[in-house]
């Protein structure tokens, strides 16, 4: 015991005072957040209009009651204007759309209305149009060709009007919206963070715990340290657990500072201000926090194992990204936002780990589901520790350079 | 004197790869690396494995230190066998290699306590032997610069001094001045010496001539891992030098000098 606190002081120690390697276990975290919050605006910034935007817009054909049709009024707000045609020919205009000088232009057959009155679909004849050119590299013409679509759509709807879906309702501010989405702010956030949050954790364990644990085992078997410490007195299996606690709590804080980055980073990412963490109590950290010590000494031992079998660090990270597209692999069935009832599944390494970070993060936790997923982390883990000390212990593994 | 090693019908094989065959330019799939290999060392004598590269020097040093079983014999240190109990033998012995390395984050300072305590030697015990130990090698002013700061020279000194903080009944070299400048050399053979003194068996391994002559009582020859020869320095040389005898055991073994 008093010998694996000493080895598990020293791996801490190189880990955390080495100004190097302490910047490599925060700077992950910090450049998600710096990642993800630049991603963010730049991602709000080609979506969003100014809101001192004025969108140009030509009109063929100007009907006469197009001012007077509730439908249409969009196009007679402050922000649009509609510029006269003067000289400039079809192909100019089109130019300018092109361009990016102009937003759209909107093309209604001749006497539009009266045709649209008199329309019989049963005739068979084709239906009076219009026609609307926009440039889908322009935010701005997209946005307003968006509108103008769900407006004509509309319009076209109340033609018919034989029934109305969801049609849309003006709430005590007097803003028309469609307050048919029952699900609450809460339940919405909750299935952002089931779908994003359960992958990128695993993936943030997995590449924490790879680039630790190969540099401790597979870098001090290359540097020939490995043979020094193997010459001491310590037991195997207590330079093994050693190794492994020691690994892990690096590797567990290594993630928390990706968690921490990507939790800040979120808002950001979404533009959305209604993501809120607060339904969350501290239950559900701790609960998530003991699913992710499991989960991290899986990842520990397992790179452990495969680093002690290399012969370089190179081979071992060869191996190890092997094994990070399998685990990416398990990491993407969260991103359905769906949680696996199926106890049985729960006997699944790692993928039982996704299945309880969802299960706890969309609060529908499963005691027995949750209990499965920690023995069974902790039964492979003992036997892990078991093969890497027996590994330590075998000349053919150790000094197989 | 009481006999502190006794080493009995070691045999070692190793499983050659392609690649090694290749490089070994034949199809022996397995090499004889310790034949049959039998010697005794005495308490506070230095016995010195002279042989050619290959030879087997190394392997045998290594299962005495443990890090290798032999396929089959055994040796004993103080009545210890290495391969029953390998644990306590480890308590015993210092080991000392050219591929055995400190880790280059760490100080001189940290790695000997770190090392003492692993072979659970009490603090007070650590801070004395060590501050012995820093004085006489030279260590004491560079006890908190980075390995990865000293010198070739520096980091072999550190290392022995690690390799002896636990006080180990033997000590066991492989090599021990390979590599060394003259300066750091010649203070490695010193020590040996003072080592010897103190009433410690060394057990050296070596291709080095002059090294053998001037440090070692004992001298076993070993050439293609079989025991050529096993007696006192006095006994070996009171003839001729052992360079000669040497040479000449080594072309009645079959071997060639080009």
């Amino acid at each position: 015991m008093r010998n694996m606190i000493t080895i598990i002081k020293k791996e801490l120690r190189r880990f955390f005072t080495d100004k190097r390697m302490l910047m490599s276990l925060i700077l992950p975290g910090l450049m998600i957040f710096v990642m993800y919050s630049f991603m963010g605006d730049i991602m709000s910034s080609t979506l969003s209009v100014d809101e001192d935007y004025t969108y140009q817009v030509v009109i063929y054909n100007l009907p006469d009651e197009l001012p007077n049709n509730a439908y249409f009024s969009i196009l007679y707000d402050d922000d649009v204007e509609i510029q006269p045609i003067g000289d400039r020919d079809d192909k100019q205009i089109r130019d300018l759309i092109t361009n990016k000088e102009l937003d759209l232009l909107i093309v209604f057959e001749e006497n539009f209305f009266n045709k649209v009155s008199n329309y019989d679909s049963s005739s068979g004849l084709p239906a009076p149009t219009i026609e609307v050119f926009y440039n889908s590299t322009k935010n701005e013409s997209t946005t307003l060709f968006s509108t103008l679509n769900l407006v004509i759509n509309e319009y076209e709807g109340s033609l018919i009007n034989k029934l109305d879906l969801n049609p849309p309702k003006i709430d005590p501010n007097g803003n028309l919206g469609y307050p048919y989405d029952l699900s609450s702010d809460e339940s919405k956030s909750i299935q952002f963070i089931v779908m994003l949050i359960p992958f990128l954790l695993i993936t943030f364990l997995y590449t924490g715990a790879m680039s630790i644990s190969i540099e401790s085992i597979a870098g001090e078997k290359e540097r020939g340290t490995i043979a020094t410490l193997l010459s001491t007195p310590v037991k195997r299996s207590e330079i093994a657990i050693g190794k492994i606690v020691a690994l892990s709590t690096v590797s567990l804080v290594s993630a928390g500072s990706s968690f921490i980055g990507l939790m800040l980073s979120i808002p950001k990412l979404t533009q959305s201000s209604e993501l809120s963490l607060d339904f969350y109590g501290i239950e559900t950290y701790l609960l998530l926090l003991i699913v992710l010590i499991s989960t991290i000494l899986v990842f520990v031992v397992l790179i452990s194992i495969v680093s002690a079998f290399s012969k370089s660090t190179k081979e071992a990270s060869s191996f190890a990204s092997i094994f990070m597209i399998v685990n990416m692999l398990i990491g993407i069935t969260s991103l359905t936002g769906n949680v696996n009832t199926n106890t049985a599944a729960y006997f699944i390494p790692i993928y039982n780990s996704v299945q309880s970070i969802s299960s706890i993060l969309s609060l529908d936790f499963n005691a027995l589901n949750f209990i499965i997923t920690i023995l069974v982390n902790f039964t492979i883990v003992s036997i892990g520790v078991f093969v890497l000390s027996k590994m330590f212990d075998n000349e053919k593994i150790m000094f197989n350079k | 004197m009481k006999e502190l090693l006794i080493v009995e019908h070691l045999k070692k094989t190793f499983k050659l790869s392609k690649k090694q065959q290749k490089l070994e330019q034949n199809k022996i799939k397995v090499k004889t690396a310790v034949d049959d290999l039998s010697f005794k060392a005495y308490q506070g004598e230095i016995y010195g494995l002279l042989g050619p590269n290959g030879a087997g020097k190394t392997t045998t040093l290594r299962i005495l230190s443990t890090l290798i079983k032999p396929d089959s014999g055994d040796a004993f240190i103080d009545g210890i066998s290495v391969v029953d109990n390998p644990t306590e033998i480890r308590k015993n012995i210092g080991f000392l290699t050219s591929e055995l390395k400190l880790e280059d984050f760490f100080t001189p300072n940290y790695l000997f306590d770190y090392f003492a305590s692993l072979h659970n030697v009490e603090p007070e015990v650590i801070l004395e032997r060590k501050n012995k130990l820093f004085q006489k090698f030279g260590i004491e002013e560079f006890k908190e610069v980075k390995v990865s700061d000293l010198s070739t020279g520096m980091k072999q000194k550190v290392s022995l001094v690690i390799s002896i903080a636990h006080d180990p009944k033997i000590v066991i070299f492989d090599e021990p001045t390979n590599g060394l400048d003259i300066i750091t050399a010649k203070t490695v053979t010193d020590f040996l010496v003072e080592l010897r003194d103190l009433g410690k068996t060394i057990i050296l391994s070596t291709h080095i001539f002059s090294l053998v002559e001037k440090l070692c009582d004992r001298v076993g020859i070993i050439i293609n891992g079989k025991m050529i020869l096993d007696d006192t320095l006095s006994n070996i040389t009171k003839n001729d030098s052992i360079e000669n005898v040497f040479f000449k055991l080594y072309e009645e073994q079959g071997g060639v000098l080009i």
